[in-house]
């Protein structure tokens, strides 16, 4: 039924994250551990769908420092933009078609 | 990519379809509030620091030609709380987030800085070449009150806020009706023609989140709410 529908999307987590990062204004990055509240997940469960947004070239993963603490800021890639509208224009049509 | 009504489940398609349209909204509607500042509480506190300040100065000015000095110590702390505030909300609520926007709303807070410095200097300058009683105390009410309207203006271009415009151009309204009201009646007029502005904004920003809100949770299916939800 969903094979129409993008799979690095199509897992709650994922979509979420993606959802707030899509939430963002294009040029505007989000810390891990902000995000990390934004969506009450532990830091490996995130770090782990991140990796697998990060691999499809959905999400942009910039590590850098701020005086000596290191911090990793996330922002949606254009790819992962245009994949994240195609995905809800996608979840539209369904709606569409099952007449709801 | 697109639709599949022909799908023998499509029900089940449907559903799951519905289910993720409404987890996109809820989150992003949650990422919004909590990434943004409350402009019901700004507006709000601000609106309550100009009202019960302005009000003191009035009060106090009654029968005699300037306010008492403890009064102008009541109206300073309610702005400086109104201030502070601020700062710590906007910090707290943009914490962790960096960029276009970060940058924009810092450039910003400059500018209300670099604004009431030199304004300061200007009243300075008023002062050493003799100005004092009402004429002083026009400059500084008006004078502020201009400053905030035009930053409010500014402001409403950079972030592309038109009720923010609105508001600046009401604020400008209140810098001329306040000077040409003349002590202490001006004091009057910031009470509450500038306060109540403030107060007015902070309802249409309540109006806005419960519309907003509304939008979230029963919504009719439609993803087309991506970008940044301002009007």
């Amino acid at each position: 039924m969903t094979d129409a529908l993008d799979p690095v999307i199509h897992a709650p987590a994922r979509l979420r994250v993606v959802a707030t990062l899509a939430a963002l204004d294009a040029g505007d990055e989000l810390s891990f551990p902000r995000l990390q509240k934004l969506l009450d997940m532990t830091a490996g469960n995130l770090s782990t769908h991140l990796r697998k947004l990060e691999d499809a070239g959905y999400v942009r993963v910039t590590k850098t420092h701020e005086g000596r603490t290191p911090v990793t800021y996330l922002a949606l890639a254009p790819k992962g933009r245009r994949a994240f509208e195609d995905y809800q224009e996608a979840l539209t049509g369904l709606l569409r078609g099952a007449g709801s | 990519m697109t639709d599949h009504p022909d799908l023998p489940d499509d029900d089940v398609a449907g559903l799951a379809a519905a289910d993720s349209l409404r987890l996109i909204r809820e989150q992003q509607a949650r990422a919004r509030a909590a990434l943004g500042p409350d402009g019901r509480a700004l507006y709000g506190a601000w609106g309550v620091a100009w009202l019960a300040g302005y009000l003191v100065l009035w009060f106090s000015a009654q029968g005699r030609e300037q306010p008492e000095p403890w009064a102008y110590w009541v109206f300073g702390g309610a702005l400086a709380a109104a201030l502070v505030f601020t700062m710590l909300h906007t910090m707290t609520r943009t914490a962790g987030t960096r960029g276009v926007s970060a940058r924009t709303g810092a450039m910003y807070g400059w500018a209300w800085m670099l604004g009431f410095l030199t304004f300061s200097a200007f009243l300075g300058g008023l002062a050493r070449a003799g100005a004092d009683g009402e004429l002083m105390g026009l400059a500084s009410n008006g004078g502020a009150c201009l400053v905030v309207g035009l930053l409010y203006l500014g402001g409403a271009v950079a972030f592309g806020d038109r009720s923010l415009f609105v508001l600046g151009a009401w604020i400008l309204l209140v810098a001329a009706a306040a000077t040409l009201a003349g002590l202490p009646l001006t004091y009057l007029v910031m009470a509450f023609a500038g306060g109540g502005g403030f107060l007015a904004m902070a309802a249409v920003e309540h109006l806005r989140v419960v519309r907003r809100r509304r939008r979230a949770g029963v919504g009719s299916g439609t993803a087309a709410d991506t970008g940044a939800d301002r009007d």
